[in-house]
């Protein structure tokens, strides 16, 4: 897995991308969305082009020192057939309500799960951008692989919780939900998904 | 600077480690994997895919994955060879009946080229059951002393109480380390 700490993609010689340009874009790639520079305002794809129908089924977050279960949600598995009645954009954003505490963690393990439709996944990687305003706190980048047919899989990633200036943090905590992030889902190195989610750490909603 | 050298070199700059957890359904790799990192363990469901952390340990970067046994799944282990550092072979000490079926399997893995560079812990799981075989015993049912194609090690453990897992662990990392990153 690779994770950079609010570097900028243009110091790692990756081209630098709007989400303007890349709407023109048939196909999005892992490189494409490397280098954008801020939260994209809608999503970069449809939910139809979720053709393996991989469905995100469980986040939770909790904190490596005491063990506690800090947030957790699960959704039941999508009803086949029942999609039209939905909003068509249910699932595919989580709002995140923490207290200020949330920032003083030092350690926090983040699982994800996800089932995957009856047809196996050659190349599955994801893409993971957190910013506050503008400024890109940590990207996240790694590569499942191989994903089975029919599976139901889970993933945690346990890590420091990216050292931010009191500064930062106060703004942070005073501008809830202005701390966001992308999540781009890539099957043989085209994006199929696109997820979001915002964060409060003013202990309130 | 030889291609090797060079190789090692990247490694060591991101000083990652892949390692890949494999058994029989039931063995505890699951369990394993939660209590290692701190997890309940209290109820845990066969795995029908698979199971990554990724976590730091020793200052190394450890992708850990967990795949699922049943015989189905096993058909698809090949998917998750490649890149492997570690090998961690998961054995249920008490699941006598199943023993042979589990060397035949290991054996099969050890022949597998993309494993050829993987180094093999073995964790002879479930010792805390009265029933359970010891490591000796496993060691002998299949035929450890024969595999002269990767470094070895088989430890006695329970995923349940813990014991033992971070020896083993420790072991595993301390051999890739000295295997993948020590330079010439």
């Amino acid at each position: 897995m690779k994770v950079q700490q609010g570097c900028n993609s243009s110091d790692m010689g990756i081209p630098v991308t709007t989400e303007e340009e890349l709407r023109r874009n048939t196909i999005i790639t892992p490189e494409d969305v490397l280098g954008l520079q801020k939260i994209t305002k809608n999503y970069l794809c449809s939910p139809e082009e979720n053709v393996h129908m991989i469905d995100f089924t469980r986040f939770k977050i909790r904190d490596m020192e005491t063990g506690t279960v800090l947030f957790e949600i699960t959704k039941p598995p999508t009803p086949a057939g029942g999609k039209k009645h939905c909003d068509p954009n249910a699932g595919r954003f989580v709002r995140y309500q923490f207290t200020p505490a949330f920032l003083q963690l030092r350690q926090v393990g983040a699982t994800v799960e996800f089932t995957v439709g009856d047809t196996p996944i050659n190349n599955f990687r994801m893409i993971e951008r957190h910013y506050f305003r503008d400024q890109l706190l940590k990207s996240f980048d790694f590569e499942f692989g191989f994903c089975m047919p029919s599976s139901k899989n889970t993933c945690e990633h346990i890590y420091e919780f990216p050292a931010l200036s009191e500064e930062i943090m106060r703004e942070m905590i005073l501008h809830p939900y202005e701390t966001q992030s992308d999540s781009f889902y890539f099957v043989d190195n085209k994006l199929v998904m696109h997820n979001k989610a915002d964060y409060s750490y003013s202990g309130g909603p | 600077m030889g291609l090797l050298t060079i190789l090692k070199k990247m490694k060591q700059k991101e000083r990652e480690m892949r390692l890949l957890m494999l058994g029989l359904d039931n063995a505890g790799k699951t369990t394993i994997l939660k209590k290692f990192n701190g997890e309940d363990v209290s109820t845990i469901s066969p795995t029908l895919g698979f199971n990554i952390k990724t976590v730091e340990h020793k200052g190394f970067k450890l992708n850990i994955w967990d795949v699922g046994g049943q015989k189905s799944l096993r058909s698809y282990w090949k998917n998750y060879f490649e890149s492997t550092d570690g090998l961690v072979w998961v054995v249920d000490s008490a699941d006598r009946l199943r023993l042979d079926d589990c060397k035949q399997e290991l054996s099969a893995l050890l022949l597998e080229e993309r494993l050829a560079g993987a180094t093999l812990l073995v964790f002879a799981n479930k010792q805390d059951l009265p029933g359970a075989l010891s490591k000796e015993a496993i060691r002998e049912a299949l035929a450890l002393e024969k595999i002269k194609s990767h470094h070895w090690c088989i430890i006695g453990c329970s995923a349940v109480t813990g014991e033992n897992l971070l020896t083993g662990v420790d072991w595993l990392l301390d051999d890739i380390a000295a295997r993948i990153f020590t330079t010439d």
